[in-house]
């Protein structure tokens, strides 16, 4: 019984120890990015108070903030998926492309289907196409060993080309003055919860697929082996675990998660195919997945802090001319000192 | 000339060398007044302490050195002699200490001071840039900066002519990637005699030696010595370092505890030195003569493991393991011996299923093993501890537990349907934790923060969780401290009693000596031969070793 | 000289002019490596360098300044790898991304913050050209190679200068072997510290120097993103030029050359729609990387950190 006790406490001395550095760190990187607002003459309080509560002060502005949360959730389960294995999917942003493309596609070309069944087609769609696009580079690392970093970048400019591609020549919408397609059938469009503002049910998608991704890396053997893989895929190997097969299906699984953030921008924010939908949300992701040093557990909740964040800024940027990538600047920021906590604790 | 005492902060150049790459040198010796030198003091170290996070590494310990001396520093693993040589050589900063050459105080920050004070250390495992060549690696780091080009036949000859003098045969131009290890252990000694050392260190120097290479390493330290070096040989080989040492040192630890000339050391003052109290030296396995009483168990009847012709080969086809064939029955201790690096990682692989097999065929209680998955093997009864622990077996950044299932994950009781049951993996753990004396807070805790003997005994542990037929051990007992060695040997011996068939490879003869039933040799991938328990013979097997086929 | 004559002189000159932010990205990240740093940070070095290159050209209306700035910001970068992988030994990767991140951010910052927002950014004067005297009268050749801007003289000599200095000297002889096994480097008295640091610092300022090359030949000004991946396939590059330099050298050329060549497929109208040629580059970089992994040996202890003090249980 004691045992059971010591574990309990051994968890709740954990969650304190990891907590403190994180508030740390978002403080000091608040500060330091404050120090250059206040010497460039901005009102710095003002600056901190717009990137921190504008999510709440409005219905719109929290909606804003939900509607932010889903791809950067999934873009950032895309890459700590992998990177639980120990390998790294820069390529969240043309996964998210691809899958957009499949989304898109299908919604167009059956986009005379009813609801229950073009809707998950182009969810189905998209969650293939994401995969299918992280298979090329998850195949080359595994048959060739070659550097997945590498090749996902790689198929990310890719994917810009064929995007574009797909929105000025297959099925532009002329009355567009950027590259974007037509309209997805309504069938295809994701029901909204809230109508207005709107919110898009994409949101019960992405918690879903968050809870179960966590329920398979924490509860089953192969989540135990995709961990095992990560902490030392040499050992695994010996013991037994397919490391290889676990370096590409963990890539595969991220693309499919990028893809599926493909689709539910099409299906449910655009319901169209629009040329830079996938905005900054791989850096975002990856980004967030680092913060929340690969926990799964982590990653919901510092996704929502990003989010508020990002939210903020674009604030900051209407109303006192702050430009947006200042946000950016404290996401790195807030990475950096996680990341010295670290270093600090091991001493 | 090698040694000669040039005053101690005179950094040996390379132009010191090259005039007297000839007999020039010897004769000059000759009329060298070497009475007078020896039995002077040439290094101390004082009140050296070094802790590392919240283990005490090193506990004021302080050690004197005269010229012309082989010094033997004795201790179990883990009791602080490579630490103190560290120390000395400047790759570890001491916490406090003070380190005198030739009675002025000198401060080492760095492996580069500690060159230009005349101190060189060979290391156990060897730091050799595998794809550079002899020369290459001899005269990285010296003063080749005043040539613009790299061209080293000067030194090529210089090398050649250091390794015929002092018997320490190499190929100047040869890769090192190419070369056995005998060979590259001449390339490391090499190393600090070029640059004209007078303090040389050994670190274990013959892990890799065949009892015969033994001698002959002996005999060139003497003439090394004689030559005007002062060395230090660190061992935990006890009969070793009463054959070949002047003064013997025995550290346990992190402390000095004993200081005797050989003349007045004995087998018995040394090994109560080294173990302490809390074992019983006539009980333990690591200091008897013989090894067990070994009629106590029987080996059994049954052949558990049957190898025949095995072959397995590397990517350009060359044998690793050549035409392999041995028996194993349960209760049976089969020990293989041989030189690291003849084929006893390729064939532990094979085994195991990490490696495929080229030819041959391998069967578990009669049935085929051969192309099996090695998570198969692992639910078959096999179990396996690897020789790199760290490496092969250990997950760094997981819990304990994690770490007591790594293999383990797909069976009962740690999975059911389909799911992880963390409450029994928990319940497992902790028995495990227990019964082997695993010191952690709790099984939850980071494995990172396990010393290396509970990692050991974590390994173990995990190796024994699940009922076993077949047990491969791999060096089980190197860099661990001499408790945890007796735990080790106790366990296998229980295990060989309640019947389970163990395959024990080991670059150490005493410890397959003493606990195996039979012993096969291993030579370039081939078993050379196999000797019953009645035949043990360190020579014999020695001979072997080198390739020499057993008598008849 | 004739239509053909004309035609491939153009094109070589394009070559030569585009394999500049190559060749020094690329060797930047080779002297790196040869330390066992796997750099990740090259596209946010380059951008920041292609941004602070701008902004110092076009403050103080000297190009050698914005260069000169770009390569002190690169520099910072490096410091910054060096100080986090090989003093505090951070994961490279991570840190790598980290810095990466940064440098991106940073790029579209700083101008936003100098020069504010505007719709028509404002140009700065471009890298001219130095012909070599006597040099550059050769019909042909002279034209390629000695009638170029100062940089492609410095991307030629620079990879000359390091091919001997990593083979030849021994300097390099030290350098190398760090890459291949630090422990051992470390214990003949080579110091590991400084020439970490020294690659690490010298290898970044070159990445910003690529960077700031951007500005001033292609552009006249700063567009985000404008690096447009040039620092990723810089890591491909020393990759399959087996971190020797006048390998990649070669590979820089060759790049280059599908860059160029894509873009004179555009022009011509082959009736290839763009968006494909413009994958060229990054395709072609994916394929290189398949037909190098069979045959390159990469430095050892690449992407590995080194602790003098780690206690390897034995």
């Amino acid at each position: 019984m004691s045992e059971q006790t010591t574990e309990l406490g051994h968890s709740l001395k954990t969650l304190a120890e990891t907590l403190i550095p994180y508030i740390v760190a978002v403080v000091a990187a608040f500060v330091v990015v404050g120090i250059f607002l206040a010497a460039l003459g901005f009102n710095v309080l003002q600056a901190y108070a717009t990137i921190l509560f504008t999510s709440f002060r409005t219905p719109f502005g929290f909606i804003q903030t939900l509607q932010k949360y889903v791809p950067l959730l999934l873009q950032a389960l895309a890459f700590t998926v992998p990177l639980t294995a120990g390998k790294f999917n820069i390529g969240g942003e043309g996964q998210l492309i691809v899958g957009a493309i499949g989304a898109a596609a299908v919604g167009i070309v059956f986009a005379g289907l009813p609801l229950p069944l073009l809707l998950p087609l182009v969810i189905l769609a998209g969650i293939v196409c994401g995969g299918f696009w992280a298979a090329i580079p998850a195949w080359l690392l595994y048959q060739f060993g070659i550097n997945e970093i590498l090749t996902t970048v790689m198929m990310n400019f890719v994917s810009f080309s064929l995007i574009d591609y797909v929105a000025t020549e297959i099925w532009r919408d002329p009355a567009a003055g950027h590259p974007t397609t037509v309209p997805i059938g309504a069938g295809g469009e994701l029901p909204l919860l809230v109508a207005r503002p709107p919110l898009n049910s994409g949101i019960l998608l992405a918690l879903f697929v968050a809870v179960l991704v966590y329920v398979y890396v924490n509860r089953t053997p192969g989540g135990y082996e995709l961990v095992a893989t990560g902490a030392n895929a040499r050992a695994s190997r010996v013991f037994g675990i397919n490391v290889r097969t676990m370096f590409l299906l963990s890539l595969i699984a991220g693309g499919a998660l990028a893809g599926l953030s493909g689709a539910i921008e099409v299906a449910g924010v655009h319901h169209r195919l629009i040329e830079g939908l996938q905005s900054n949300f791989l850096l975002l992701g990856i980004i967030i997945g680092l913060i929340a040093r690969g926990n799964l557990l982590a990653v919901p909740f510092v996704a929502f802090f990003i989010a508020v964040l990002e939210v903020g800024a674009s604030a900051l940027q209407r109303t006192m001319m702050i430009p947006v990538e200042i946000a950016f600047i404290v996401e790195a920021l807030i990475l950096l000192f996680v990341l010295l906590s670290d270093v600090v604790r091991r001493r | 000339m090698v040694g000669i005492p040039i005053g101690a902060s005179q950094p040996p150049t390379h132009n010191s060398y090259g005039s007297s790459s000839t007999g020039k040198g010897l004769s000059a010796l000759a009329s060298f007044p070497l009475s007078l030198m020896k039995n002077s003091t040439i290094l101390e170290i004082k009140g050296v302490s070094k802790t590392f996070g919240s283990v005490v590494a090193l506990d004021d310990v302080s050690l004197q050195l005269n010229s012309n001396e082989i010094r033997g520093l004795l201790g179990g693993n883990g009791a602080g002699k490579t630490t103190l040589m560290n120390v000395l050589y400047g790759l570890y900063k001491p916490d406090a200490g003070e380190i005198y050459l030739r009675d002025e105080k000198v401060e080492i920050q760095s492996p580069k001071d500690a060159i230009s004070y005349g101190i060189g250390m060979v290391h156990q495992h060897f730091l050799q840039i595998d794809s550079y060549t002899v020369t290459e690696n001899i005269v990285l780091g010296t003063s080749l900066k005043n040539r613009p080009t790299l061209n080293l036949d000067q030194e090529d000859r210089q090398i050649g002519d250091l390794s015929e003098r002092f018997g320490l045969e190499v190929n100047p131009r040869a890769l090192i990637e190419e070369l056995p290890m005998g060979i590259r252990q001449r390339v490391e000694i090499l190393k600090a005699l070029y640059r004209g050392v007078e303090v040389l260190i050994l670190d274990e120097p013959t892990t890799n030696l065949t009892p015969q290479e033994v001698e002959s390493f002996f005999q060139s330290l003497r003439v090394m010595v004689e030559e005007g070096m002062s060395v230090v040989f660190i061992t935990h080989k006890l009969k070793e370092a009463l054959s070949v040492c002047d003064r013997i040192s025995v550290l346990r630890d992190g402390k000095n505890v004993v200081t005797v000339p050989r003349s007045e050391a004995s087998e018995d003052t040394l090994v109560r030195a080294m173990v302490g109290a809390g074992l019983e030296v006539e009980e333990s396995l690591l200091f008897s003569e013989t090894g067990l009483d070994q009629e106590a168990v029987e080996v059994g009847q049954k052949s558990v493991l049957r190898v025949e012709g095995l072959q397995i080969v590397n990517e350009e086809n060359m044998p690793l393991v050549r035409d392999c064939s041995f028996q194993i029955h349960d209760k049976e201790i089969f020990g293989i011996a041989g030189v690291a690096g003849n084929g006893q990682q390729e064939l532990v692989e094979g085994l195991m299923g990490i490696r495929p097999i080229a030819d041959g065929q391998i069967s578990i209680d009669g049935a085929s093993i051969v192309g099996k998955e090695t998570s198969d093997l692992l639910e078959m009864g096999l179990t396996y501890i690897p020789e790199d622990r760290l490496q092969d077996g250990f997950l760094p950044t997981a819990s304990v537990a994690q770490n007591l299932i790594l293999g383990y994950q797909r069976q009962e009781p740690y999975s059911k349907r389909g799911f992880l049951d963390w409450k029994a993996i928990f319940r497992t753990a902790r028995k495990l934790i227990s019964e082997y004396n695993i010191i952690t807070p709790s099984a939850a805790e980071a494995a990172a923060n396990l010393s290396g003997g509970n990692i050991q005994r974590l390994m173990l542990a995990r190796a024994f969780s699940h009922p076993a037929k077949l047990l491969v051990a791999h060096n089980p007992t190197t860099g661990l401290d001499i408790r945890s060695t007796e735990f080790v040997y106790s366990k296998l011996l229980e295990l060989k009693e309640q019947g389970m068939a163990t395959l024990l490879l080991s670059d150490d003869l005493d410890e397959l000596i003493r606990l195996c039933d039979r012993i096969a040799t291993i030579y370039r991938g081939k078993i050379v031969g196999v000797l019953e328990r009645s035949e043990f013979n360190k020579y014999e097997l020695g001979r072997m070793m080198s390739g020499v086929e057993a008598h008849e | 000289m004739d239509q053909f004559q004309v035609q491939f002189v153009s094109f070589a000159r394009l070559v030569m002019l585009a394999m500049v932010p190559y060749v020094l990205a690329s060797q930047g990240t080779m002297l790196g490596g040869r330390t066992g740093l796997f750099s990740v940070s090259q596209e946010g070095i380059m951008l920041v360098g292609a941004s602070v290159g701008f902004l110092g050209a076009y403050l103080y209306d000297s190009i050698l300044v914005g260069a000169l700035l770009a390569m002190f910001v690169g520099g910072l970068f490096g410091l910054a790898l060096a100080y986090f992988t090989t003093t505090l030994k951070m994961n490279q990767f991570v840190i790598g991304l980290s810095l990466f991140f940064i440098g991106l951010g940073l790029s579209t910052l700083l101008p936003k913050i100098v020069i504010g927002v505007t719709l028509q950014p404002p140009l700065i004067p471009t890298l001219p050209n130095v012909p070599i005297p006597g040099l550059s009268q050769i019909p042909i050749l002279g034209d390629i190679f000695f009638n170029q801007n100062v940089l492609v003289y410095f991307a030629i000599l620079l990879s000359i200068f390091l091919y001997y200095l990593l083979y030849k000297t021994s300097i390099g002889l030290e350098l190398r072997s760090i890459g291949e096994n630090p422990k051992a480097a470390d214990s003949l008295g080579v110091n590991v510290f400084l020439m970490r640091y020294g690659t690490a610092i010298v290898g970044a300022m070159l990445m910003g120097l690529a960077g700031a090359y951007l500005p001033m030949v292609y552009a006249g000004t700063f567009t985000e993103g404008m690096a447009q991946g040039r620092g990723w396939i810089a890591i491909a590059l020393t990759f399959f030029g087996g971190w020797s330099p006048h390998l990649i050298f070669l590979g820089a050329l060759f790049f280059a050359g599908v860059e160029i060549l894509a873009l004179r497929v555009q022009v011509g109208g082959f009736g290839v729609p763009y968006q494909f040629l413009l994958m060229l580059p990054y395709i072609a970089t994916i394929l290189v990387m398949i037909f190098a992994s069979r045959w390159v040996r990469a430095p050892a202890f690449l992407g590995q950190n080194y602790d003098r003090e780690k206690r390897t249980l034995a």
